[in-house]
């Protein structure tokens, strides 16, 4: 009960925050006007320690105990000054939200920018109600971090706040800021059903070497690296070694086509359609064939690759949302 | 966060600071404490190391409980200060077995500060204080060390805690300046008897010639004038009466030094010469203010003057204290002596140290009065034959007879001891005064050190018409005892490391600086208090003296810093100087800007290039291979030194082909 009481009252400040400093364009570089600070758990501790200290001191006029008090009561200030400069000045160069399955987690990219001569470390960004993403900068370095967002439900998923926070340099305050960015991630449908690929007549089926199972591929090469491929499939260690964005291609494509419409899974609940639309979608991006998709209303023709993979399931995701 | 791991550097840094700072209360924790510590280090960082397991909830409430039943063991009790600090130290070492996450550490760091609370509460001489800042300083950088997460080097965040130690110490001088302090305490703190040495309310034979041994100061005296010469330097400490033929002791039927009555305070007559002098006392355990003999009675709360002529504190003085006093060596008291007094000044064990007795009134027979008496005992003692030594043989039961007939060897207190005995014998009231006989002049600091190997012993003996009146036989024995300082006598006299340091000139000096630097650590800064700070206040110009000013100058100090450490922190954050394959780039981007071509904030530079393409193609072509090798060494593996350079060549030299840019533009 009380971290529900909890989470309406962060809610409240959150939107009192927003009516006070508005959106956020991008780029955005942090001052000190929306940075709040306060005392973490640990520093209410401490700042009890402090006192016990103190009192300590008063009382047996202990001249050495008052100045070791005094010494760490002032390193704390310097602490806290310390840790509101962390995110001070601090630069959001760009955000994005990135497209996910529905009851998985997306993530918004960001990349933020440290000009000072100062490293900034024990920074964490999160979007609310997901888990945090912790990261340091260098001193002028550069840097890219993806925030992780629960996706409970298809459709386009507003993210409307970004919390991006520090505990340095003692962990004893958490200075933090509310980014407020138009972010729009599509969710699409959770990839469910059991129904087999409907085979469209046309197109030679090439039928799998025998002896393997269709989930396991086998290496086939790299290729360049297209939007909208997964990030899984790129090939880091190449990239690291130089090379351009490559994708790793796996085996057992083969060459048939597929005509997935949303009429012909009749019995079925919309969502359900949806669903079973988006695990046939994934297969055929897996085999590398070509399909097709019918949504009352839109028709999308035959294709291939990645793109055309991510138009598809983009349309899944919009299906009866508003343009 | 709280429950992530910290570092293992961090770990280190944690440990490192408590070991250090339990080291600095090894005088007053249990013996076991420091080992239990070490070992409890040790298994930490291997169960760390090795991932082993780490002991169930029974295991560490039993280990609690033990530590608990051991500090029991070793102090009888949980209070005080260094029972306190044992129990903690030992719960320390306990949370180590379990210590995991950042909270574990958070706890350990805390009572790594408690303790070092505990060694300033307990000892603040000024060499300690680097060694405190040392601790505080891996405190510190443990704690940054665990706001951190990552796995951080050592290196940093030292430099970090260092750094803030020194933005923080102006803010920390206000603070200790201008913090209201209290006038008194609320409650006392149990007496820690064991680390204070120094006189005692009893003397017995071979005690005093032991307290010469130490080095320690017992107190440093300030003086208005000129200092007293060193015939006059006797500081006047416990008085004792009773003696049993062995040991002296101050009680008279269990009461301490008693309140001096009004009537014979008014008949006190200080007149003659006088001393201003202030004096900071170190700690003591008999309760008496040691003072230049006849210091007249100050107006101190929590004082009174004893008709013994002590000033006696009615508290405990187990911190050093600065007094305001003077003296007037030749002040006398016109009141005559009461009976209970005469009583007590004259009683002597019956059937010990016969010959002594036989021998005080055959002397007193031979006498004209007492002070004739006096001067026979005094010159008895002179031509005696005695011989002046720190280790004389041991005495037995009648100790003043051994003394008298059979060694002939003493020290201060023997002589004392005898001298009181043989006046008591032939009816002369008469005391042994303990105390402190002379005192090194710093003349750097330009004060008095008198140090515990100054401890004297002497006798007052009373004079009817006169009154108390000093006589110190050791004076008789060894004259030279009052004019030089005592480790002049040789080998014994003094320790070891005195005497070296007295043998060579530079040492001396360099001794004297340290010790003037210590009185000033003394007196300046522990002995800083609510007077010292109102007149600070009064020094900085406020008119009025009282919490309002010191409110004030807290207030302005503390905006001051504030300021101060918002300004530097600003400077640090000041904007990174781009690398010079970016400023290179920037110059480029000017040049282009001012073309018209300026390039968008997104814009990555590829992009801009195939932009500018599309509208202007001369100038891109030749921008083209810029862009690319821009590329490729900011986004590429390393490249070699020789490719960097050859970019900022080009870049350098490039420009807008002039030709091109109007036919361009003209399309």
């Amino acid at each position: 009960m009380l971290s529900s009481l909890r989470r309406r009252l962060a809610e409240r400040v959150a939107r009192w925050a927003r009516q006070r400093q508005g959106m956020d364009a991008l780029p955005v570089q942090l001052l000190s006007r929306r940075l709040y600070i306060l005392p973490t758990g640990a520093g209410l501790a401490f700042a009890a320690l402090l006192f016990v200290m103190l009192i300590a001191g008063l009382n047996y006029t202990n001249s050495l105990a008052l100045l070791l008090t005094f010494v760490l009561g002032s390193c704390i200030l310097v602490g806290m000054h310390e840790c509101q400069r962390t995110l001070q000045g601090l630069w959001l160069l760009q955000a994005q939200a990135g497209d996910c399955y529905a009851g998985m987690a997306g993530c918004v990219e960001l990349r933020f920018e440290n000009r000072s001569r100062q490293a900034r470390r024990a920074l964490s960004i999160r979007v609310p109600g997901a888990a945090p993403t912790a990261f340091s900068l260098a001193a002028g370095a550069e840097i890219r971090v993806a925030a992780a967002f629960n996706a409970p439900r298809r459709g386009r998923q507003r993210i409307d706040r970004l919390e991006l926070a520090t505990t340095a340099p003692f962990g004893l305050f958490r200075c933090w800021t509310w980014l407020y960015l138009p972010l729009d991630a599509l969710v699409y449908p959770q990839p469910l059903g059991h129904r087999p690929l409907p085979r469209a007549a046309a197109g030679p089926a090439r039928r799998p070497s025998p002896g393997r199972s269709p989930g396991e591929d086998e290496w086939a090469g790299l290729r360049h690296y297209q939007t909208g491929d997964s990030l899984r499939a790129i090939a880091w260690k190449a990239v690291a070694r130089g090379a351009p964005l490559m994708v790793a291609q796996y085996a057992g494509e083969d060459g048939s086509e597929h005509v997935l419409s949303f009429a012909g899974l009749e019995p079925l609940d919309p969502e359900a359609r949806l669903s079973q639309l988006c695990a046939w979608i994934r297969e055929c991006a897996r085999r590398d064939a070509a399909c097709a998709l019918r949504l009352p209303g839109l028709e999308l023709p035959l294709g291939r690759g990645a793109v055309h993979t991510t138009e598809l399931l983009r349309a899944l995701a919009l299906y009866g949302e508003a343009p | 966060m709280n429950a992530a791991h910290p570092g293992r550097t961090t770990a280190g840094l944690g440990l490192a600071a408590l070991l250090c700072t339990a080291a600095m209360n090894l005088h007053h924790l249990a013996w076991w404490c420091l080992p239990l510590l070490v070992l409890a280090s040790a298994l930490h960082l291997h169960a760390s190391l090795r991932g082993h397991a780490q002991p169930g909830r029974w295991a560490r409430a039993g280990l609690a409980l033990l530590l608990t039943a051991g500090v029991l063991a070793s102090f009888r009790t949980l209070n005080g200060l260094a029972a306190g600090a044992t129990l903690l130290a030992a719960m320390t070492a306990a949370k180590l077995f379990e210590a995991r996450t950042v909270r574990d550490w958070f706890v350990i760091s805390g009572a790594t500060l408690f303790l070092l609370l505990a060694a300033c509460l307990d000892r603040q001489q000024l060499w300690r204080l680097p060694l405190y800042a040392l601790n505080l300083w891996l405190v510190l950088a443990t704690l940054r060390g665990l706001a951190g997460g990552e796995n951080l080097a050592a290196a940093p965040l030292l430099r970090g805690a260092a750094r803030q130690l020194l933005y923080a110490v102006p803010l920390a001088v206000v603070l200790f300046l201008f913090f209201p302090r209290l006038p008194g305490a609320f409650w006392a703190l149990p007496g820690d008897e064991a680390g204070v040495t120094g006189l005692s309310d009893e003397m017995s034979p071979g005690r005093i010639a032991r307290l010469v041994e130490s080095d320690e100061p017992a107190l440093r005296a300030r003086f208005a004038g000129a200092p007293p010469p060193l015939i006059e330097r006797y500081w006047r400490g416990p008085v004792l009466h009773d003696f049993d033929g062995y040991t002296w002791r101050r009680h008279r039927g269990g009461a301490g030094a008693l309140p001096m009555d009004p009537a014979a305070h008014s008949a006190l007559q200080f007149s003659g010469p006088s001393y201003h002098y202030s004096m900071t006392l170190q700690p003591n355990l008999h309760g008496t203010i040691v003072a230049l003999e006849m210091t007249r009675p100050p107006e101190l709360p929590n004082t009174y003057y004893s008709d013994d002529f002590q000033l006696v504190s009615r508290r405990p003085l187990s911190q050093a204290q600065a007094f305001e006093l003077n003296a007037y060596p030749h002040a006398a008291s016109r009141e005559p002596l009461s009976g209970p007094q005469r009583r007590m000044d004259l009683q002597l064990p019956a059937n010990r140290n016969p010959r002594a007795r036989a021998l005080a009134l055959r002397l007193r027979a031979a006498a004209s009065g007492d002070a004739d008496y006096a001067a026979r005992v005094l010159g008895y003692f002179r031509d005696g034959g005695f011989e002046y030594t720190l280790t004389p043989q041991r005495l037995g039961a009648d100790a003043v007879d051994e003394l008298l007939f059979d060694t002939h060897q003493g020290f201060c207190g023997h002589f004392a001891s005898a001298f009181v005995d043989l006046m008591r014998a032939a009816g002369v009231p008469a005391r042994v005064v303990t105390g402190y006989q002379g005192g090194e002049w710093n003349s750097i600091g330009s004060y008095l050190t008198v140090r515990q190997s100054d401890a004297h012993a002497w006798a007052e003996i009373w004079l009817d018409g006169r009154g108390w009146v000093r006589a110190d036989p050791t004076a008789m024995v060894a004259p030279e005892r009052l004019s030089r300082p005592l480790l002049d006598f040789g080998a014994g006299f003094g320790s070891a490391a005195a005497r070296t340091v007295r043998a060579a000139p530079w040492l001396n000096g360099m001794a004297q600086a340290w010790d003037a630097l210590n009185a000033w650590w003394q007196d300046d800064v522990v002995g800083f208090n609510f007077a010292t700070q109102l007149n600070i206040a009064g020094w900085l110009g406020f008119g009025d003296r009282d919490w309002q000013t010191l409110a004030i100058a807290l207030g302005a100090g503390m905006g001051l810093w504030l300021l101060w450490i918002a300004w530097s922190l600003r400077r640090l954050a000041r904007a990174a100087r781009p690398d010079r394959l970016t400023r290179a780039w920037t110059r480029i981007d000017r040049r282009l800007a001012r073309a018209g071509l300026e390039r968008a904030a997104h814009e990555g530079v590829l992009a801009y290039c195939e932009r500018i393409a599309r509208s202007h193609p001369s100038i891109a072509a030749a921008l083209r291979p810029l862009a690319r090798s821009y590329v490729a060494l900011r986004f590429g593996p390393p490249g070699e030194a020789a490719q960097l350079a050859a970019f900022l060549r080009a870049a350098r030299a490039y420009r807008i082909a002039r030709a091109a840019h109007p036919a361009d533009a003209a399309d």
